[in-house]
């Protein structure tokens, strides 16, 4: 019976080749991977086909899913090709660290801890400081010894790099060995117990008569593993461990993430570089030079063969210079900015994203036992043609296309969701049926599905369960309005229908006319759009209605009493809500909106601008014409009413337009007379009011508005013209061919003889 | 102490060149004088096995000089570039010392430099009196360099017009000199290379051609990252400069230093240290070779002039022409500099007054 403990790198390629070539000749009977072992049951898919590394496993709390961890794998991570050498050989292959759910407890204790320590600071902080950074690193102690500026390095050229692999184990354990006897123990709770709980899992293996043992664990665990602590201890350690459920599942990883810290501690810099010593073990840089050059002639940038062969030939030298046996990273980076970027480290930006670290995104069969709503999620993006990328990726969707239409009601969805795949983009042009997305995926997604997989199974329960809950928070009804505006495009008819009575019931209580007012534009947009999306209409202009109906009732009381400031807004409103009523077209509710203009403006303590602005309304709809606009006009401007509230009216009646002026002789007159009846003083306060009023016009109105004041107010040339010089039998001549081109036929002779 | 003004590396550092060629272990490319991870030694400093200290010549990252070393291994030129005052020719004098023990091969680029000056010219005088011979020809520096496998330098290129540039080129891919009057040709010897500097603020003036371009490795030589490693620099060169000049003053207290390279950079960067003002940028550079150039000009005024010791006034002329380069707009900038972020200062005052008096 023999047990071999192989220290490792996390997602070290080296000690990925090593494992292989190690588990080759040993040909253990079960092999150990430093892991969690409620996992066990995911193992069996490592030999599958469809999971496709760069993959983690997800381990999270189904209660509370957002307490989860990540254990990723990618092709040259040595955990992956020692569990895939197992299922491959068939022969057992277990997960031995302590479970994740226990491992998630013992850290909540410890932060809870923390916490409740942290008030008595004081000295002891100090100490603390020190003491931290002795623990930084502990690899640190070996490099500085061998010279080395960085860790990491030192680690990847002694271990990682080399080719040639004897006793290399025995040396990681014998030099971790080194260092956990002379550095200060840092005697955490949690590793402690990891270790014994691994322990305890080799001897379970013993005992289970297994003849040969493998046993793949991080490099610094490789000594606690082959003492021989007593099964005493380790129990005592282990005691009353309490039971976490957690749930484990397979999920695609991005190289991205990698490099990211996660559940094996931290990430590393540079997966897609590790991917390429793992596939190229013996390159000498020349590949990757390749590599390099082919992404740079992507990019429009002249890269020849001899800058590759340059470059290569420099990063060769540095490394002797270094006396490094193998050309690294850093030298294969300086070479490149060196010969091909010729020392602007910009370009080598490029390198970093697209070679460095890389784009490479996972991929998990469907077969595996997945969480609802992530089945159903990945069911959509297959039906709708949207992969999941770790690179971005833009879609224009014309709304018009089913297809375009169902992937931009999917894409609502997820937002209602929270999660943020597709962000809304601005789009170019004009059309309600053009929508700009773009869409980049997270593997952290996964968690927030897994947490979301509590409101529903599918895209559509799930988001109509997430907007109830989100309008059971909401309390005014604006929020209701803007939730109802992004639910109507997800197109959740449970969600709409829930949302509008809400929005109905909040309505009916709400007491405050200018809220009211606030929702309905937006509501309109909601019922117009509804018609591109194919969306009941019908729902939302009840509701229109019922809140237009409140606002009518208690608008006219709005209006009086209240200062300039709140005038001007409600000014505003009235603005947007006749725009939308307009834009409705729907004869009742015109109706009921221009009964209470009248109501508003013919009512003397009425605001004067919103009176003013309620008139014009009124004319510009034709309710209010000829000599009963007159009337109207010549009571706001007598001369009994004060000029201020006077021209307060007028800038309320001219609001955006002046045409009007220009084209009616008589309220040209009245005004005329106002103005010319003001004392000097007087028309002194005026002045500023009016040129507000003016000054909103546009240049061509003005201009004509100053000629007709020059003019003297006269009824313009335009009238002079009639009359002049007309010959009734020449115009007649011209009528045959008018007719004609009016599509009429008339009879000419009858023309004739009239 | 000679009578030279100023003596060239090799002869200012011999002993720590005699030294590293002593405790020198590693392989040694042909007709260098030391192993290239000796020269990085020489350039960056440190201790030799025997407990030599070697002074650092360059202060800054290390890995740009693993790559210009590296680079003169391999057949590719290396060409230093960055702002003026990043001690470009200083590291490549020093470079040509440490490689071949000689950096007197050099070739300052201008726009009026010729064909002649960059490859080879005739001593007219033979040349009518004896027709075309090997006596008439007049080797440059290139040419020698060549014969001997030696490292020839080569100032400002972007200064030098862009036919005469492209010279080089046959020069650094065939590694030959053909003279076709005499029908000869010299071939370079190995241990030849060309280290050429240029110029940022030169950029587009004479653009390298994208074939010459090709034949160099290019290393940008970036200002100090930090204050310290500035004050670092200027307090060293300082340091030495009064050593060759036997000055009388008292060295310089490093407080005094630090306050110029903190105006320096503050007026570099348009913003002051802690990055709460914006500050406009005058036209120069402020490198920190002029940092250098103001406290020992600082330092004469002090020795000769002062009470030998350095103060705030000896200063003051120094820092003002080195940052008002243009009349009316840098002096602007300075003043408004003064008023704003000089004056507050309160233990600035002495420099604040110094400076407004003048």
């Amino acid at each position: 019976m023999a047990v071999h403990i192989l220290g490792i790198r996390h997602h070290g390629p080296g000690s990925a080749r090593n494992v292989k070539a190690f588990l080759e000749t040993v040909k253990p009977d079960i092999v150990l991977v430093e892991g969690p072992p409620e996992a066990d049951a995911m193992l069996q898919w490592v030999s599958n086909k469809g999971l496709k590394p760069p993959v983690a496993l997800l381990c999270y709390q189904p209660d509370d899913p957002q307490r989860s961890v990540f254990y990723p794998f990618a092709d040259f991570s040595p955990e992956w090709q020692a569990i895939l050498y197992a299922r491959r050989q068939n022969i057992h292959v277990r997960f031995m660290d302590l479970p994740a759910g226990n491992q998630m407890l013992v850290e909540k204790e410890h932060r809870v801890v923390k916490q409740q320590e942290e008030p008595d600071t004081g000295h002891i902080n100090n100490e603390g400081q020190s003491l931290e950074q002795l623990y930084k690193s502990p690899i640190s102690y070996l490099s500085d010894a061998a010279g080395f500026a960085d860790d990491e390095k030192w680690w990847e050229h002694t271990f990682e790099y080399r080719n040639n692999n004897d006793e290399v184990f025995d040396a990681v354990a014998e030099a971790m060995q080194a260092l956990r006897e002379s550095l200060p123990q840092k005697d955490k709770k949690l590793e402690l117990m990891r270790e014994a709980y691994m322990r305890r899992t080799i001897r379970q293996a013993e005992k289970e008569m297994f003849h040969t043992i493998a046993v793949i664990c991080g490099a610094w665990h490789a000594p606690a593993l082959q003492s021989k602590s007593s099964q005493k201890d380790d129990n005592e350690l282990l005691k009353g461990l309490p039971k976490v459920k957690t749930e484990c599942t397979w999920i695609p990883w991005t190289f991205n993430r990698l490099s990211f810290y996660s559940g094996y501690g931290a990430g590393i810099n540079s997966p897609g570089w590790y991917n390429h010593i793992w596939h190229h073990p013996n390159d000498d840089g020349t590949l990757w030079m390749a590599n390099v050059a082919q992404l740079f002639r992507k990019q429009q940038m002249d890269t020849s063969v001899a800058h590759i062969i340059e470059a290569v030939r420099l990063a060769g030298a540095l490394a002797s210079l270094r006396g490094l046996p193998k050309v690294g990273l850093e030298e294969l980076n300086e070479a490149t900015l060196s010969v091909l970027c010729n020392g602007e480290s910009i370009l080598l930006k490029l390198v970093q994203d697209e070679l460095i670290v890389g784009h490479q995104i996972g991929e998990v069969p469907v077969e595996i036992p997945k969480p609802p709503l992530q089945l159903d999620i990945e069911k959509q993006q297959k039906k709708l043609r949207l992969p999941a990328t770790a690179d971005y990726k833009d879609y224009t969707l014309d709304l018009r296309k089913d297809t375009d239409l169902d992937r931009s009601i999917f894409l609502h969805r997820l937002q209602l969701l929270g999660i943020n795949w597709g962000r809304q983009q601005y789009t170019t042009g004009k059309g309600t049926f053009k929508e700009q997305w773009r869409l980049q995926w997270d593997p952290g997604y996964s968690v927030e599905i897994i947490e979301r997989g509590n409101l529903g199974n599918t895209v559509v329960e799930a988001a109509t369960a997430s907007v109830l809950n989100q309008s059971k928070e909401a309390k005014e009804l604006k929020a209701i309005g803007d939730l109802l505006e992004k639910t109507i495009p997800a197109e959740l008819p449970g969600a709409i229908e829930a949302l509008i009575n809400e929005l109905n019931n909040l309505a009916a209580a709400s007491a405050d006319v200018i809220e009211l007012m606030e929702v309905v534009p937006g509501l309109i947009t909601v019922a117009r759009y509804g018609n591109v999306r194919k969306t009941d209409a019908e729902l939302v202009l009840t509701i229109i209605n019922s809140i237009i109906t409140r606002v009518c009732i208690s608008l006219p009381n709005a209006c009086i009493a209240i200062d300039e400031d709140a005038s001007q807004k409600l000014l505003e409103l009235f603005f947007k809500l006749n725009d939308g009523i307009n834009l409705l077209q729907d004869g009742e509710i015109t109706d009921i909106w221009q009964q209470t203009l009248i109501i508003i403006a013919a009512n003397k303590s009425t605001s004067p601008v919103v009176g003013g602005y309620s008139t014009r309304l009124l004319h510009d709809a034709r309710q209010l014409e000829g000599d009963q606009l007159m009337q109207y006009f010549s009571f706001a401007m007598s001369s009994a009413t004060a000029p201020v509230i006077a021209a307060a009216w007028l800038e309320g009646f001219l609001k955006g337009s002046g045409t009007l002026l220009l084209l009616d002789q008589d309220l040209w007159q009245v005004i005329d007379n106002w103005v010319a009846g003001l004392a000097d003083d007087i028309f002194m306060q005026v002045l500023p009011l009016l040129r507000r009023t003016f000054a909103n016009f546009t240049n061509p109105e003005r201009r004509k508005l100053g000629e007709k004041a020059r003019w003297g107010g006269g009824s313009g040339h335009q009238h002079t013209n009639i009359g002049a010089n007309f010959d009734p039998e020449r115009a007649k001549q011209s009528l045959p061919v008018i007719m004609q081109l009016l599509g009429l036929t008339i009879n000419t002779t009858e023309t004739n003889g009239n | 102490m000679s009578q030279i003004l100023r003596q060239h590396a090799e002869q200012l550092f011999a002993h720590e060149l005699e030294e590293l060629k002593k405790q020198d272990g590693d392989k040694r490319p042909a007709n260098w004088v030391l192993s290239p991870q000796s020269v990085v030694t020489y350039l960056v400093g440190g201790k030799l096995k025997n407990g030599f200290e070697v002074s650092p010549k360059y202060i800054g990252n290390r890995r740009l000089m693993e790559i210009a070393v590296a680079t003169l291994t391999t057949d590719r030129a290396l060409l230093l570039y960055g702002l003026p005052g990043t001690a470009k020719s200083w590291v490549s004098e020093h470079l040509a010392a440490a490689v071949s023990g000689d950096s007197t091969m050099i070739i300052q680029g201008t726009a009026g430099t010729s064909e002649e000056s960059v490859r080879y010219g005739w001593n007219y005088a033979r040349l009518i009196a004896q027709g075309p011979s090997p006596d008439a020809l007049v080797e440059t520096p290139v040419m020698r360099g060549m014969k001997d496998g030696k490292i020839v330098r080569l100032e400002e290129l972007t200064r030098i017009g862009a036919d005469v540039q492209d010279t080089l080129i046959t020069i650094l891919s065939e590694k030959t000199l053909p003279v076709p009057e005499l029908n000869i040709e010299v071939q370079a010897v190995k241990g030849f290379n060309i280290i050429a500097t240029a110029n940022n603020r030169d950029k587009g003036v004479n653009e390298l051609s994208s074939a010459l371009k090709r034949r160099f490795n290019t290393v940008i030589l970036p200002l100090p990252d930090s204050v310290d490693e500035e004050i670092d620099i200027v307090r060293r060169r300082v340091e030495s400069f009064e050593k060759v000049m036997e000055l009388p003053a008292e060295p310089p207290a490093l407080q005094e230093i630090r306050r110029i390279v903190t105006i320096f950079r503050e007026l570099r960067a348009g913003v002051t240290l802690d990055g709460k003002t914006k500050i406009k940028v005058p036209s120069g550079t402020l490198s920190t070779a002029e940092a250098i150039s103001v406290v020992n000009s600082g330092l004469s005024m002090a020795a000769y002039f002062g009470d030998g010791q350095l103060k705030a006034a000896d200063l003051a002329a120094g820092i003002i022409g080195s940052v008002i380069k243009d009349p009316v707009q840098d002096k602007l900038v300075w003043q408004e500099y003064l008023e704003t972020v000089v004056k507050p200062r309160t233990d600035w005052a002495d420099i604040y007054r110094a400076c407004r008096d003048l």
